[in-house]
């Protein structure tokens, strides 16, 4: 073996453990004298505990619950702020709140007991949707049901550009919820261990686990210890809500001293688990004559259920995109994150900025048509460019290749020609859009809050990275290791990597945020520059915290500043057919372009880019998933469509070439960003095929239907 | 209680027990054979396929008493095939893993395609994947990956 | 909790069991292993006897007899039926796109059947072509259209010592086919709706004309009474019965869910059948 190059295609680093069925998830995992536990949920959407009444336990089963929360411990799981309760106590939020954990060692007799705990409720009034909450039904949240909110503008006043224009364009588009459907499902464990906890898991962020569960027992971070295990899938499912299973699993482990372990069964994973936010976003433009926008202003709610989770954080992305990748000579945003009697909504890539980016895609198309211009060419004359100004009150720090990647994708598709061709209404339709994704923690998140580190440790030739960030199918270790490889000159056998235990690595930050490549590998090759240099000094170790480049104010408190040092830019292209008698749609053609800096790894790259563009097609044409009066309607894999081989067609992709300064080789982060804007090329292209306008996603062929056959 | 003689990767077994446990979980508890994984446990997602007479089956909806005198495969019987080899080689070169968790029924399903199509297209590769949900590469990868296997391991099948 | 189990050799000593344990047959297993699943690494628990019937090869094999009848037998499985061009195009074509390989490899014909849920892909072509179900018990054989066996949603006329043996469907005889199949996903679909329909013609005269609409309500749909609104009719009238025709099928069917969506696009696809019979174009199927 040699060193393995930045510019070589590598093969994964797992791949062969995973494919030859080696590699072990925490379902294959076994400790001696396990037990197992299972959830007992609240059923309905708000009320009072009047009684839990249990069926008669057999030896060695217990029912954990927040009485056996220990004392100096606190009924919370510190995730952002201490709201998510770790057990619902006297009374509920949510359907599916977990009331306690029943564990024993026979998971069939833990299924039987589960069906017979018995509890009684005082019913309260609930609000189960945006408008219920809005409309105060019931106030479950402060005065008015608001969770949090914020407000950002930029350029000219709004109110007056709208009081001067010609004419306002008013449109509100709506998002539903999407679920994560990592293959396997939430999965953790909790043993004692010498003196310690231990949490094995199925997860994206170890240290969020031990600052979350910590909180609960009322103990140091230092005395948990938590250990990742091969997590199958996760596109943030798995960043916070392995707290809310690791949180009772603790308590009880606490009480018990054996090892539990809870896997969810799918449907659990499908009903009971966070989902991505539902979202309504209303603009209202200003155009002048000949439909220049003069000015937008822009309300956003995000449902965001029960608790805060990264709520905050996950709609303040949803408002700084929610200009998408153009610069209008107004826009102001407002951002209301509502509470409602539902399952908490999380982080699920894309963390808010996939709802926006679709609602001012398709409001863009919407306006194009309505004056006579084809789409692209319209947005494109507002495309950001470097050192111009974003909706915070920043600017964009890089060079913005949008026009060329226009170029290249058009070009591929013979996108010209077929919008002339496809004529609106005729079936077939083409659409286009343009999207970003700001790399890392939004503003001084990176500097103020997570402050990231990394070790690399030299033992003779061999080299490990010890960093808290995990792999979870993104091929983050594959990377890694790659990039000492390649920096330090040495065999990529030769550095290791394993999966993180927070005992033995530095805290990294989480895996999210499209933050580690960009981040946690960037302060991976300054180590292994300073390793190389040393090379010849023995066994030793380098630690580098992160430094945030000079020069890019943030304010946390009025949302001002450069709110991203860095964007991964994408077009996409989609082309489609839809039935005449059966509203199915056929997508014809798919073509993509990204600027991610500098491609760390071709073929990691390559599986990103396709990966993302269908979770966001699935979410766009399939994935529909109802709440009904708190309880969701899909919950099954049967019933909940996510797309098969055969529902999209081999894609084409393009990159730009644009290092980025900051980051390792000049790779930016590009997990979420390839996520961002398939759905609303898709939609495009079918609003064009079926001549109408749409609002909403996803767009099944029974909701087309609907469309079509609106008066 | 019943006894259910089958053939589990070449070797002759014997499951004594209730014949209405599913195969997943005779595999994955009784036979210690992980590699098949658990996605579903409705026959939708195929992480748990193996093959039952070199035909591909979901084992988590299959109660051990019906495979008595069949022949089952699964990952940790193919992979120490040649057949298994090229497969698995081809989804590492070509990149068709990610989290891994749907690949051992991948692999079962494509060698199910190989042994009666050696030479597939895509659009046969596709539909012979139909049944298991990738949620990470878009297919793609793993589609490109098996026309890879098909060519590196001509005259396998 | 505990099972009772039987795994019977012969397709006589099922029916012993069948008559005097009462035990139901499991075939493939997709949709009862489903229906009593308790989660991971925990056994199923049936609350009744259950008898696996996936060996019995005598209820196996597809083979066609003198007057074209296909006779299938109830444990054949959707891959045979699907690869075996002697059974009618509709009944093969919904074999095909039931579920995906592996469900096609395991779900049988009769077990399609006796689970009679309307989402069932197989039922809705054999009630078009007329197709019968044999039953047997140890004391005797009967036999009924698949229509008079499936009376709604998961009920049928199976009697407790009967098993469901074979498939028998009559040589169909038309000019022109229609099937469809709208599922939720292009692959791996459960139905959403489903349609077939056949017309005859001799003369320009339309002999016979079925139509049956499957995921529609709770039971596949066949109206012969609105069937006969066309049967006499010269195709050149269609254009000007077609309108009439659709209105009345609207009333056979009784979607629950997405009800608009199911009527119109039943009315959309019986239209198009109709209108593309009506340029009489080469006898076959209409796509």
């Amino acid at each position: 073996m040699a060193v393995t190059h930045i510019t070589d295609k590598m093969k994964r680093v797992d791949a062969y453990e995973k494919a030859r069925g080696e590699a072990k998830y925490l379902c294959d995992f076994h400790l001696p004298g396990m037990l197992y536990a299972r959830m007992v949920r609240s059923t309905i959407p708000r009320g009072n505990i009047l009684s839990i009444n249990l069926p008669e336990l057999p030896d060695g089963y217990y029912f954990i619950s927040a009485k056996d929360i220990p004392e100096g411990g606190k009924n919370a799981l510190h995730m952002i702020a201490e709201d998510y309760r770790c057990f619902a106590d006297g009374d509920v939020k949510f359907i599916g709140e977990t009331i306690g954990i029943l564990v024993g060692s026979d998971r069939g007799v833990l299924y039987e007991l589960e069906k017979m705990v018995e509890v009684t409720y005082e019913e309260l009034p609930a609000v189960t949707t945006i408008d219920d909450a809005l409309e105060k039904k019931a106030i479950i949240s402060g005065e008015d049901n608001i969770m949090c909110k914020l407000e950002c503008e930029m350029g000219e006043n709004v109110d007056e550009v709208l009081s001067k224009a010609d004419s306002i364009i008013e449109e509100t588009f709506e998002t539903g919820y999407q679920e994560h459907v990592h293959l396997e499902t939430n999965s953790v464990a909790c043993a004692y261990e010498d003196g310690k906890f231990v949490i094995y898991a199925s997860a994206q962020c170890p240290f969020y686990i031990r600052t979350s569960i910590a909180c609960t027992m009322g103990i140091k971070s230092d005395d948990i210890i938590v250990r990742q295990m091969t997590t199958g899938g996760a596109f943030g499912g798995k960043e916070h809500f392995p707290d809310v299973i690791a949180g009772p699993l603790i308590v009880a482990c606490n009480k018990i001293r054996k090892p539990i372990f809870m896997i969810f069964d799918r449907e659990e994973d499908m009903e009971f688990s966070v989902k991505r936010h539902p979202s309504r976003t209303v603009f209202r433009t200003g155009l002048d004559k000949d439909g220049n926008i003069l000015g937008t202003d822009i309300k956003i709610y995000y449902n965001v259920g029960a608790y805060l989770t990264s709520s905050y954080v996950v709609l303040q992305r949803g408002v700084f995109h929610s200009t998408g990748v153009y610069r209008f000579p107004g826009a102001r945003a407002w951002g209301f994150g509502v509470a409602t009697n539902c399952f908490p909504t999380c982080a699920f890539r894309g963390f808010g900025a996939p709802q926006t980016l679709y609602a001012i895609e398709m409001h863009l198309d919407h306006i194009a048509r309505k004056f006579g211009y084809d789409p692209a060419e319209y947005k494109k004359k507002y495309f950001l460019k470097q050192g111009e100004e974003t909706i915070t009150q920043g600017h964009i720090v890089e060079k913005v290749m949008l026009e060329e990647m226009m170029k290249q994708i058009t070009d591929a598709s013979d996108y010209y020609r077929k919008v002339k061709e496809y004529a609106i209404g005729s079936g077939k339709g083409i659409g286009i859009s343009f999207y970003n994704h700001g790399g890392a923690f939004t503003g001084n998140g990176e500097q103020a809050i997570i402050k990231a580190k990394l070790k690399l440790k030299k033992e003779g030739e061999k080299v490990s990275i010890l960093c808290g960030s995990t792999e979870m199918g993104q091929g983050f270790r594959s990377i890694m290791r790659k990039i000492v490889s390649d920096t330090v000159g040495i065999d990529i056998d030769n550095v290791f990597y394993d999966n993180p235990d927070t005992s033995k690595v530095v805290d990294s930050g989480p895996t999210a945020a499209s933050r580690s490549t960009m981040v946690v590998g960037f302060l991976c090759e300054k180590a292994a520059k300073e390793m190389k240099e040393r090379w010849n000094e023995g066994d030793f170790e380098v630690i580098k915290q992160y430094e945030h480049p000079e020069g890019h104010p943030w304010d946390q408190t009025t949302f001002r500043g450069d709110a991203y040092l860095g964007y991964g830019w994408g077009a996409c292209v989609v082309e489609v057919e839809v039935d005449k008698l059966t509203k199915e749609v056929t997508t014809k053609g798919i073509w993509s372009s990204h600027d991610i800096g500098r491609p760390i790894d071709e073929l990691i790259v390559h599986g990103q880019v396709n990966g993302g563009i269908i979770q966001s097609l699935g979410y766009a044409a399939l994935e529909k998933l109802e709440c009904k009066d708190g309880r969701f309607k899909q919950r099954s894999i049967s019933s909940y469509i996510i797309p098969t081989s055969m529902d999209f067609p081999h894609q084409e992709y393009f990159f730009v070439d644009n290092p980025y300064p900051w980051g390792p080789y000049g790779a930016k982060g590009m997990g979420e960003l390839v996520f961002n804007g398939a759905d609303s090329a898709y939609m495009g292209a079918v609003e064009r095929a079926i001549g109408r306008d749409t609002f909403k996603i996803p767009m099944p062929p029974e909701d087309i239907q609907g469309v079509v056959d609106r008066k | 209680m019943s006894k259910i003689e089958f053939t589990l990767n070449g070797k002759n077994v014997v499951y004594d027990g209730d014949p209405l446990r599913r195969l997943v979980d005779v595999l994955r508890e009784g036979f210690q054979l992980t590699g098949t994984k658990e996605g579903c446990g409705e026959g939708e997602c195929g992480a748990c396929s193996v093959l039952k007479n070199g035909k591909l089956v979901t084992s988590c909806i299959i109660p051990v008493g019906s495979v008595g005198g069949d022949e089952i495969v699964t990952i940790e019987g193919l992979r120490e095939t040649e057949q298994g080899k090229c497969i698995i080689d081809s989804f590492a070169e070509g990149g068709a893993v990610q989290c891994g968790f749907c690949i051992p029924g991948m692999v079962m399903a494509s060698q199910a395609l190989l042994l009666t199509n050696p030479h597939p297209t895509e659009d046969d590769i596709r539909v012979a994947i139909s049944g298991n949900l990738c949620r990470c590469t878009g297919y793609d990868l793993i589609v490109e990956s098996i026309l890879l296997a098909s060519r590196k391991g001509e005259g396998l099948w | 909790m505990v099972n009772t189990c039987y795994i019977p050799k012969t397709l006589e000593e099922a029916l012993v069991l069948r008559k005097e344990k009462k035990a139901v047959p499991l075939a493939g297993g997709t949709d009862l292993m489903v229906a009593y699943k308790r989660g991971v690494g925990i056994t199923p628990i049936f609350p009744f006897p259950v008898m696996i019937v996936t060996h019995l090869d005598e209820l196996k094999g597809i083979r066609v007899e003198e007057d074209g009848t296909v006779v299938i037998g109830a444990l054949t499985t959707s891959v045979e039926i699907a690869r075996d061009e002697r059974v009618p195009y509709f009944v093969r074509m919904a074999a095909s796109k039931m579920g995906a390989v592996s469900l096609r490899n395991t779900a049988t014909i009769g077990g399609n059947i006796g689970n009679s849920s309307p989402k069932g892909d197989l039922p809705q072509p054999l009630i078009l072509l007329d197709a019968t179900v044999v039953l047997q018990s140890i004391d005797k054989k009967r036999e009924m259209t698949v229509d008079e066996f499936i009376i709604k949603a998961k009920k049928n006329r199976l009697n407790d010592d009967e098993i469901i043996t074979e498939i028998r469907i009559p040589k169909p005889d038309y000019t022109y086919g229609y099937f469809r199949k709208i599922g939720t996903r292009k692959a791996n679909a459960i139905s959403k709706l489903t349609l077939s329909a056949i017309m005859k013609v001799e003369s320009g005269v339309i002999k016979d004309f079925r139509a049956s609409s499957g995921a529609a309500g709770p039971k596949v749909a066949r109206s012969r009474e609105v069937e006969k609104l066309l049967i006499g009719k010269l195709v050149f009238d269609l254009p000007s019965l077609v309108e009439d025709f659709v209105d009345a099928w609207d009333g056979v069917i009784s979607p629950h869910a997405m009800p608009e969506f199911r009527r119109a696009t039943t009315k959309n696809m019986l239209r198009y059948f109709l209108l593309e019979c009506a340029k009489l174009p080469k006898s076959g199927i209409i796509e």
